[in-house]
């Protein structure tokens, strides 16, 4: 299977298309990612404080 | 005789334990099967000819159409959420509604984006206030009338139902999106995926290309939402706990 990466006198068109694709998928992910972690952590860490011995007191 | 509770197809929304059940093997299997897709897609992309009147912009359209598609389904998944959450107040309705928001409006800026990129050496130009383009904007203006109804009021519930009504309001421009092209005259093409009539369908060597990156997008947008979802379902606990703890 030939892969064809020539875009020829387009390159300046298609690149920036894909690249765009590229960083748009990466903040998905990442702030996908990001958030959940952190809130999942956040949960954890308070529910570890309140199931501390007189934490409730 | 005791009250009957309704049951639905959608129930398992309202627990939030069997959701993130489902949702921690479901995420990482739906993200899998989008890098599969994803990567056999692209290899495909990058495979076919290049088309006899668009030359080697017919690439772009393995990554426009498919953001295009999904700018408009995730806006329905939103409009289905954001009714369950008004009507039935399923605990994860507005949850799931909340979550999708941020997703669709990537995707409409990238169909916008990618659009114009393949519109200048095609059409001549970047932008055109024709009836397709118009209404993808407006649909991205309902994304983010969302997002911002949503952080603009202190009070969640009072922000949720408010961001659930434009939603709803918001669901009346698909149609106008999708069958825009048939409607007015606008420089967008019509349909030439699987649902176009034989004589405007794309040939099978681009149609493989564009199954798989759509069926890519589909699933990543599947992964995420999970993700984000439970992402929700924590921080309600964690603001619960705080709360708790700070009445103690």
């Amino acid at each position: 299977m030939h892969l064809d990466f020539d875009a020829g006198k387009y390159a300046v068109y298609v690149w920036p298309a894909f690249a765009l694709t590229a960083v748009a998928f990466a903040w998905m992910i990442a702030d996908s990612l990001a958030g959940a972690r952190r809130w999942r952590r956040e949960a954890e860490r308070l529910a570890a404080q309140a199931d501390k011995p007189g934490a409730e007191a | 005789m005791g009250a009957r509770t309704p049951h639905h197809w959608f129930d398992f929304l309202a627990n939030p334990e069997r959701f993130m059940a489902f949702s921690r093997w479901a995420a990482p299997v739906l993200g899998g099967l989008a890098v599969v897709l994803g990567v056999a897609g692209l290899v495909l992309t990058f495979a076919v000819p290049e088309d006899y009147q668009q030359g080697d912009t017919v690439r772009m359209m393995f990554i426009h159409v498919p953001a295009a598609v999904m700018s408009m389904f995730v806006y329905l998944c939103l409009g289905i959420a954001s009714f369950l959450a008004l009507v039935f107040r399923h605990a994860l309705a507005d949850a799931a509604a909340q979550a999708c928001a941020p997703l669709g409006a990537a995707f409409t800026v990238l169909a916008l984006a990618t659009g114009s990129l393949w519109g200048r050496p095609m059409w001549g130009t970047w932008w055109q206030w024709d009836a397709r383009m118009t209404s993808v904007l407006v649909l991205l203006l309902f994304y983010l009338g969302y997002l911002a109804l949503r952080s603009a009021l202190d009070d969640e519930t009072k922000a949720a139902r408010a961001a659930a009504i434009l939603a709803l309001v918001g669901l009346i421009n698909l149609p106008i999106v999708k069958f825009s092209v048939e409607w007015w005259n606008t420089l967008h093409q019509g349909s030439s995926t699987l649902f176009a009539a034989p004589e405007n369908r794309l040939p099978a060597v681009y149609l493989w290309p564009w199954a798989l990156m759509s069926l890519a997008y589909l699933a990543a947008f599947g992964a995420l939402w999970l993700v984000r979802i439970r992402a929700l379902v924590w921080r309600r606990k964690a603001r619960a706990l705080a709360l708790r703890q700070a009445e103690g």
